[in-house]
């Protein structure tokens, strides 16, 4: 509960500043919910892969040295 | 503006040789032209020094944390709207408490941006700067020219709501409810439109300078935590490169800790050497949490801090 | 389109052990088929759960993070 309160601001600007929103995803889903699981790992993992590879925010060791 | 000052010296003075504060901490001018700089009075002869102007760009409640506190157990502070709504915040937060602080309130004629200034007068030196009412009068070796204060306050004290203090216990000089005109909702409207892709160019464009001097998080009343998570090294959240990656970490992660709380005083944005606008962040959050929680940091000494509470009805839409 | 048939997105999941890890669990005993691309990081609530995290995942080159409460 405080955490959706924190992640409804953090989504918010990391979408601002222009991480995919399709990158970053919440759920809730209780224990017993072993179905909603597994169609939430497929949604996001097609929601990402639709995306591609991650372009932004990754650090290059090559590049820094 | 020399009669505040004059009402700012004799309030000192007179705390000081009653012994009801240790210190007051307020403005001296600066050696450089418009840059006056924080100043401690612990004597009513040092008060003599304190000034108040256009150029007193620190947030000066950055000093009451973690003080050690005197005799008195008290210290007085010159605070305008934005200093005095970050003295709210560090109560709520349990850094200090009322009885700690007696706040000599003013009310802010809106502080002046020096680079602004200086941008005026490319290539020359500026060598005094003095105010005369509503116009500054910028003097150099050959040149003597007046400029609106208008045209060159700093960006935040545009978009200002709240420049009388919140809490008080002494006004020095007129309460003013005039305000610059400014909307702060537009500081953070020009990326909105934008696709994501353009975003992150303009967000990596706007941050491409930093040069990692942390200027601004030393300057912020809001970061007094002992270790900062980018001096914490196991686990390291945020390397010490200048890589992309990580000033975006920096960055992200010090607005994001400034949610709910920043007043948007622009001391970040005066501190910084290379002139990043981190209120391009900043002022996004505290839209968002103005729009989905209604709150307004440091305007109230009782109204929960909006991450420490929730309601059951709060928005989720994002949630799956 | 080839590109994206071949790419496989590595996805760092944040699980709740009292939620969505038992979820998993039960996914797991059920028999249930879902994508291999999640790497499961059971967290001890949601409300561990830090900004710091995400940004360290994608710092670290993951293609999408999943918090799951």
């Amino acid at each position: 509960m405080y955490a959706r309160r924190r992640f409804a601001v953090l989504k918010n600007l990391l979408e601002y500043v222009g991480i995919e929103p399709g990158r970053l995803h919440f759920s809730w889903i209780s224990s017993a919910e072993a179905t909603k699981f597994q169609e939430t790992v497929i949604e996001v993992t097609d929601a990402v892969k639709a995306l591609g590879p991650a372009k932004h925010m990754i650090k290059d060791i090559r590049k820094v040295a | 503006m020399e009669a505040i000052a004059q009402g700012i010296r004799e309030a000192a003075k007179k705390l000081l040789s009653q012994g009801a504060v240790d210190c007051v901490i307020g403005f001296a001018q600066g050696t450089v032209p418009m840059r006056d700089y924080p100043y401690f009075a612990y004597t009513p002869e040092e008060a003599d020094n304190l000034t108040w102007s256009r150029f007193c760009c620190n947030n000066l409640s950055n000093f009451l944390v973690r003080r050690e506190m005197g005799e008195a157990g008290k210290v007085a502070i010159v605070a305008q709207g934005c200093v005095s709504r970050n003295i709210v915040g560090l109560i709520k937060e349990n850094q200090i408490t009322r009885e700690q602080v007696h706040i000599i309130g003013v009310a802010s004629p809106g502080m002046v941006d020096r680079g602004k200034v200086q941008a005026l007068f490319p290539l020359k030196t500026i060598t005094e700067v003095t105010e005369d009412g509503e116009d500054l009068v910028v003097k150099g070796k050959d040149f003597e020219e007046r400029v609106p204060t208008k045209k060159v306050l700093r960006q935040n004290c545009y978009t200002c709501v709240q420049r009388n203090p919140v809490i008080v216990d002494e006004m020095i000089g007129e309460e003013s409810e005039a305000t610059h005109g400014g909307n702060i909702d537009k500081v953070a409207a020009p990326w909105e439109k934008l696709m994501p892709e353009e975003r992150w160019e303009a967000f990596s464009e706007s941050i491409k300078d930093c040069i990692r001097c942390y200027a601004c998080r030393d300057a912020c009343p809001l970061c007094y935590c002992h270790v900062c998570f980018v001096d914490e090294a196991r686990p390291q959240w945020c390397g010490k490169t200048q890589d992309e990656a990580d000033v975006a970490t920096f960055h992200i992660l010090r607005a994001f800790h400034c949610a709910g709380r920043c007043t948007d005083c622009g001391a970040c944005e005066s501190a910084c050497p290379v002139g990043i606008k981190m209120r391009g962040f900043t002022s996004k959050i505290e839209k968002d949490i103005r729009e989905l929680y209604g709150y307004a940091p440091g305007m109230d000494l009782e109204e929960e801090p909006p991450l420490s509470v929730y309601k059951p009805n709060d928005p989720q839409e994002f949630i799956k | 389109m080839s590109e994206n048939t071949q790419f496989t997105p590595r996805i760092a999941a944040f699980l709740c052990n009292w939620c969505s890890y038992g979820a998993a669990d039960l996914a797991g005993v059920s028999r249930l088929q879902y994508p291999p691309n999640i790497h499961v990081i059971r967290i001890p609530c949601t409300g561990r759960m830090s900004p710091k995290f995400i940004l360290q995942a994608f710092r670290q080159g993951v293609d999408g993070v999943w918090v799951s409460g």
